[in-house]
């Protein structure tokens, strides 16, 4: 049976139907990269395509392929201990998106939901709250980052502790702003109206309200995250031998930058594209979360 | 059977007090009101008049900061609100629906019509399973004169138009088949036209149902049209409180007669 549906297009909607659409296709093209970037980083290690990790003593700061002197056998060179650079950029990949997700996640969880709670019931808790915040925030980042980790040691539980504290702060002002905003909103009043409890109104409707903002912070954090860990090794303070990230192959190339740049180009430029198409896929689907702005 | 003056809502010396820094201010004073079944009466005045203030009095949904000084509020025969007394939580959305200003903000942007109807009667009615909760739904739209029930509960609230809008909320209000609607300034936000349709609405639905409204309006022509019986409110008191063509057309009150007198007219 063939059934054609005409979509009933006035001249009036045209414009925002076409709005939403596009910002549609812009979650599906950004999300192509990204996927194809997961699926290089976590496949491509267990095809036995790549060429072999190991220290090659031989073979020590070779450029890439396509320059003078490189060879295929390392398709983007090798650094001072001859270990080749894709390899090594495929397997910390995944370290560092697992850095970039979970940093997000420990700090924007309990941001918004210190966030929410300031918000939405005020009172003293918003007081307390809000002294806590600014606290955090007039604290230097590098400073608690050291005094941890000179404390602790080095490892990724502790790295993802100072990811959650410095991060929760600017999430929580954030959701307690626009929980402010939403609150005051005439519907929450209306849900009260028809009996709603406290407990519904801020998880099942100002929650949902929120997802635009969680999702922008969501997306900001997770560059963040892979910046601050990028920072943090760089420092020495990150990610340590045996375990390589971004971060750490970035900062063992700085030294090296005048005789092999490519050492630290490539992880930087890993770091820039990943970190640039999360941003992209935030707003795209900030536009996307709100059905004003979705076609229907 | 219900009897038309059977006393629903009453309302007595009901005074309420805001504090606002160390000061105590007035709100509402001494206040006296009743609605019986079947009965529509409309409370008008100008803002801050405290026709809200009442309207919000009898649902608890006052700010933090006020207070009931005094008098009290009761339902069919049970008192919810006197001075450190607060039983609206138990009314509220079961006995008592009520109905805001603009249904554009008044309805969650994220949600479609059928989910808001869902979340009211699945709140009050107990056990109700998702059969009787699509059918109630449906139902309580077409008692909204809702032609296209299904496409409408399909529809976020954006999708709609202010009439359907608001007629929307006037179901949500009503769904849970109250003894009482509040209606406050529900019409304010809609054009001449989609306001008669409304308001004919509430009129049919008061016969239908049997329940009490409480029709709070600055718009006197608009409560005369609609209202069994007006009262006008000024700075927190009801200054004069009548059958409506009574109050209209032979104001015994100054402020009514200027309130009145206010009022544009072709000449």
């Amino acid at each position: 049976m063939s059934q054609i549906e005409l979509e009933p297009l006035t001249q009036g909607d045209a414009p925002e139907a076409r709005k939403g659409r596009r910002s549609r296709t812009s979650v599906f093209w950004l999300s192509v990269p990204l996927v194809v970037i997961a699926a290089l980083v976590f496949i491509l290690p267990i095809t036995g395509l790549l060429p072999e990790g190991g220290q090659d003593l031989s073979n020590t700061r070779l450029p890439p392929a396509f320059l003078d002197g490189g060879t295929w056998a390392h398709p983007l060179g090798t650094d001072k201990r001859g270990q080749d650079i894709l390899t090594q950029l495929v397997t910390s990949g995944r370290l560092t998106i697992m850095i970039g997700l979970v940093g997000a996640l420990v700090a924007i969880g309990p941001g918004v939901l210190i966030g929410l709670v300031a918000g939405y019931f005020r009172g003293w808790a918003d007081k307390v709250i809000s002294i806590l915040i600014d606290a955090q925030l007039a604290l230097p980042f590098i400073l608690i980052a050291l005094a941890i980790i000179s404390n602790r040691g080095s490892s990724l539980p502790i790295l993802f502790l100072v990811l959650a504290l410095t991060g929760w702060a600017a999430c929580a002002r954030v959701t307690r702003s626009t929980t402010m905003a939403i609150r005051e909103r005439q519907f929450v009043l209306g849900l009260r109206a028809v009996g709603a409890s406290e407990a519904r109104i801020v998880f099942r409707h100002v929650l949902p309200n929120l997802a635009g903002t969680i999702v922008a912070l969501g997306t900001l954090q997770v560059g963040t995250a892979i910046l601050v860990e990028s920072a943090l090794s760089f420092l020495g303070l990150g990610v340590v031998p045996p375990k390589s990230s971004w971060g750490s192959m970035l900062a063992s190339g700085q030294d090296e930058l005048s005789q092999a740049w490519w050492i630290a180009f490539f992880p930087g430029l890993a770091i820039t594209v990943l970190v640039l198409l999360v941003n992209l896929l935030g707003d795209a689907l900030l536009t996307h979360h709100d059905p004003r702005k979705r076609r229907r | 059977m219900t009897e038309p003056t059977k006393e629903l809502l009453n309302v007595s010396g009901l005074s309420i007090t805001a504090r606002v820094g160390d000061r105590d201010l007035r709100l509402l004073e001494d206040v006296d009101l009743e609605i019986g079944r079947g009965e529509i009466v409309g409370v008008v005045g100008e803002s801050g008049s405290g026709k809200t203030t009442l309207a919000r009095a009898v649902v608890g949904l006052l700010e933090k900061n006020v207070r009931v000084g005094g008098g009290s509020i009761s339902l069919s025969g049970d008192e919810i609100v006197a001075p450190g007394v607060d039983r609206t939580g138990k009314v509220r959305g079961t006995a008592v629906g009520m109905v805001f200003q603009d249904a554009s903000r008044s309805l969650n942007p994220l949600m479609k019509v059928r989910a808001h109807l869902a979340e009211v009667l699945r709140r009050h009615v107990k056990e109700i399973t998702k059969d009787e909760v699509e059918r109630r739904s449906v139902e309580v739209l077409e008692q909204m004169r809702i032609t296209d029930a299904a496409r409408v509960l399909d529809s976020y609230p954006h999708q709609l138009s202010g009439g359907l809008r608001q007629r929307v909320a006037i179901g949500l209000a009503v769904v849970t088949r109250p003894s009482m609607v509040i209606a406050d300034e529900c019409t304010t936000a809609l054009d001449v036209t989609t306001q008669t349709k409304v308001v004919g609405l509430f009129r049919t639905l008061v016969d239908e149902l049997g329940i009490g409204l409480l029709f709070v309006t600055h718009d006197l022509m608009l409560a005369s049209d609609l209202c069994d019986r007006i009262a006008v409110m000024n700075s927190g008191r009801v200054v004069e409180q009548g059958p409506a063509m009574e109050v209209l057309d032979r104001p015994r009150e100054d402020y009514t007669q200027r309130l009145l007198a206010a009022i544009p007219t072709w000449t």
